[in-house]
């Protein structure tokens, strides 16, 4: 996820900020303005939040956390009969509004997503924003003047709200994907990988390995950014509510900088030499905590975050304990699937929580890649061919 | 009418009150640090901050090169990101291909120093547009060559030029000293520093003296590249990997040190010992911005206000002494 939001811009952050203000009631207002076509209490509904907090369920066991649920999981099946279209003779035409390919994690996203349309017959429309979200407010529109029959959407900030909102109400059913949107965008669906679920478990493992007593630092990316945010605020309430004995002693930023987080941990192994564990939201931090820590001849602490490649193959047979969950470039395969339901008149949950992989340092040599570039999102579901032209493998 | 150019009464004062300002800022910083946060002077933040200063100050004194001709460079942070994923591509963290590696980064700098200087020499245009223009360029180029994924890792080998310590000291520190020591001896005794400080206090009076200003004005820009590479050594160096954070950052804290310290952003006026006691600021105001665990905009905002703070005093302590450039 890190590096999907690396490339921000002012007016992101300030988006950001201003999302912040809100995200408290984020997770309820998802549903709203989904109108009569939502069914939020039926039984179909009832399944559909049965198998949204199943997939937190399956991500703590994973690193060996019991009974993980997320606090109020209030999807709704909605009904997208009003975007039932016949398949035309060349197929759908599905536009895409990318971050464009400003990191691999982004080049990735489209690339899964272009890999999946052709798996499905699919005719891609799509436009980069090249991580600027005024850029993709203008994408946004030129792709809706393209009448295409769906479209999916990787947020790059609040600003494209309106956007999404006007395509919604010309007919044509929008996926937001690998990111939210505020209320009101009339997406049908939002299907991302769960921040709360990631701020959760990197969390609750902390306090499982500490016994729930110990001093915890806590590291996130850029200040005010949802994806830095989101979990953090989600790991703060559960060290503050459920476990007292954990003294949260620092809260830095890293701004998603190797160089500035090997800085900033040099900082913390000064001032707490006797930090039990690290609380992180990215392994390009973790990168930079075990240079900083293994260049001091100190044993890094337990640290948390999400997966590259680079960290995994910087710490394989070293004795640096973490628990990880990565935040899938090939979500948007998902994100297709979805919008192509919505086409068949299928009835499609408002938020899906797509699969990611969730492990610890036990079974680094299942995800670590030493053959592939640093920048591979690893586990790829993507063929080998693809990952070899896109020189990631 | 400073420091550069021994002149008396007047201009002696105002020297010593453009050196005054950045140290009285510094000893405050130094205290109300000591005061707020704990841990300040323990040893490992005060080699933080020696790392740091070494870092920035690398780059600061090919940015004073550039200044006192008259220049300014913005270009520096996009060399240092240049020559990172130079080395990680080329060497692909292996030792023995790290020379070749090196040198292209060198050429690469050179290259881009040598685009700056034809710009602004020889077709006249301004070096803010040239040189902002430059960076541009480069980082499209890195972007492009990089498909946006700058990764790598850094040789082992190069280690010690980032994490390394002598008696205790950063390696960085110990560059930045011996660079600083022997462009203070250029400029203040050699002939080639009285030609610099001539072209940017009056290239046209320079150039009817016989000076070629043009060929003094490439030095500087090719200086502040060469530098600007050795900046980027150290930076991959002390990471061990390429940041692709910072090989697209606008690093303008080579100028922010430079006119903090007391260079004049008009030429000719300043010396070295401005550039170190700018760095110096520079380098606690970042750790302990760092240690306050203000964010990237926090940080950005302190500098920009000391920039602000001190050329703002510079300009009331030139006007109050009746002068003017």
């Amino acid at each position: 996820m890190t590096r999907s939001r690396t490339k921000i811009t002012a007016a992101a952050v300030l988006a950001g900020t201003l999302a912040l203000g809100a995200c408290s009631t984020e997770r309820e207002s998802l549903t709203a303005g989904l109108g009569e076509a939502a069914d939020c209490t039926g039984p179909q509904a009832r399944a559909a939040q049965q198998k949204y907090a199943e997939t937190w369920r399956t991500a703590g066991e994973a690193i060996g956390l019991k009974g993980l649920s997320p606090a109020q999981a209030k999807v709704c099946e909605v009904d997208t009969g009003k975007f039932a279209k016949e398949r035309p003779k060349g197929g759908y035409r599905v536009a895409i509004a990318a971050q464009g390919p400003t990191n691999a994690w982004a080049l990735t996203n489209e690339e899964a997503f272009k890999h999946r349309a052709e798996q499905r017959g699919v005719d891609v429309l799509y436009a980069s924003a090249n991580g600027d979200v005024n850029k993709q407010v203008d994408n946004v529109q030129q792709l809706v003047a393209q009448r295409p029959d769906a479209m999916v959407v990787v947020p790059m900030g609040d600003a494209i709200t309106g956007q999404v909102r006007a395509a919604a109400a010309q007919g044509i059913p929008v996926v937001v994907c690998s990111g939210r949107l505020g209320e009101g965008s009339g997406a049908v669906s939002t299907v991302t990988r769960d921040y709360e679920l990631q701020g959760t478990l990197w969390a609750e493992w902390i306090a499982q390995r500490l016994g729930g007593k110990g001093k915890v630092a806590m590291l996130s990316g850029i200040a005010g950014v949802p994806t830095a945010e989101l979990p953090k605020a989600q790991a703060e309430k559960i060290f503050a509510a459920k476990y007292p004995g954990i003294e949260v002693v620092a809260k830095q930023n890293t701004d998603w900088s190797a160089t500035k987080a090997k800085t900033v941990a040099a900082q913390l192994l000064a001032r707490h030499p006797d930090l039990d564990a690290i609380w992180s939201d990215s392994s390009i931090t973790n990168l930079g905590v075990y240079e900083a820590y293994s260049q001091a001849g100190k044993p890094v602490p337990p640290v948390t975050g999400d997966v590259t490649n680079a960290f995994l193959k910087a710490v394989r047979g070293k004795n640096v304990p973490f628990a990880l969950g990565s935040f899938p470039p090939e979500q948007s395969a998902q994100c297709l699937d979805v919008a192509l339901d919505a086409l068949g008149g299928r009835k499609v949950p408002s938020q899906v929580n797509v699969d990611a992989a969730v492990f610890t340092h036990e079974r680094i040599d299942r995800y670590v890649r030493p053959e592939c570039s640093d920048d591979l999102a690893v586990p790829s579901a993507l063929p080998a061919g693809l990952l070899k032209k896109l020189k990631l493998c | 009418m400073t420091a550069g150019t021994p002149a008396a009464g007047r201009g002696r004062s105002l020297a010593s009150a453009t050196t005054l300002m950045p140290l009285s800022g510094l000893a405050l910083v130094l205290i109300v640090g000591a005061v707020v946060t704990p841990g300040f002077y323990s040893g490992a933040n005060l080699r933080l901050v020696l790392f740091q200063a070494g870092l920035i100050g690398i780059t600061a004194v090919g940015q004073t090169l550039v200044l006192l001709g008259r220049g300014i460079d913005l270009s520096v942070g996009a060399v240092m990101g240049l020559t990172t994923v130079i080395v990680a591509a080329q060497s692909g963290g292996d030792a023995d291909r790290l020379p070749l590696a090196i040198g292209l980064a060198v050429l690469a700098g050179l290259a881009v120093g040598a685009v700056n200087a034809g710009l602004v020499v020889l077709r006249g245009v301004p070096p803010f547009v040239a040189t902002f223009a430059v960076f541009v360029l480069v980082q499209g180029a890195i972007t492009a060559w990089t498909k946006g994924a700058a990764a790598g890792d850094i040789p082992k080998a190069l280690q010690p030029l980032g994490s390394g310590r002598f008696l205790g000291v950063p390696t960085p520190l110990w560059l930045f000293a011996v660079i600083a020591a022997v462009v203070a001896v250029v400029l203040a005794r050699t002939s080639a520093g009285r030609r610099l400080y001539a072209t940017g206090s009056n290239p046209r009076a320079a150039r009817l003296s016989g000076i070629r200003t043009g060929r003094v004005m490439a030095a500087g820009y090719l200086a502040s590249a060469l530098l600007a590479v050795l900046a980027g050594l150290v930076s991959a160096a002390y990471a061990g990997h390429v940041d692709a954070q910072l090989s697209r950052s606008l690093d303008l804290n080579s100028l922010a040190a430079a006119v903090i310290g007391g260079i004049a952003l008009t030429g000719g006026r300043g010396h070295i010992g401005h550039t170190v006691i700018g760095v110096a600021l520079l380098a606690v105001l970042i750790v302990w911005m760092i240690q306050l665990g203000a964010g990237a905009g926090g940080q950005l905002a302190v500098q920009g206000a000391a920039i602000l703070l001190a050329t703002w005093l510079r300009q009331r302590g030139t006007n109050g002494s009746g002068g003017g450039g």
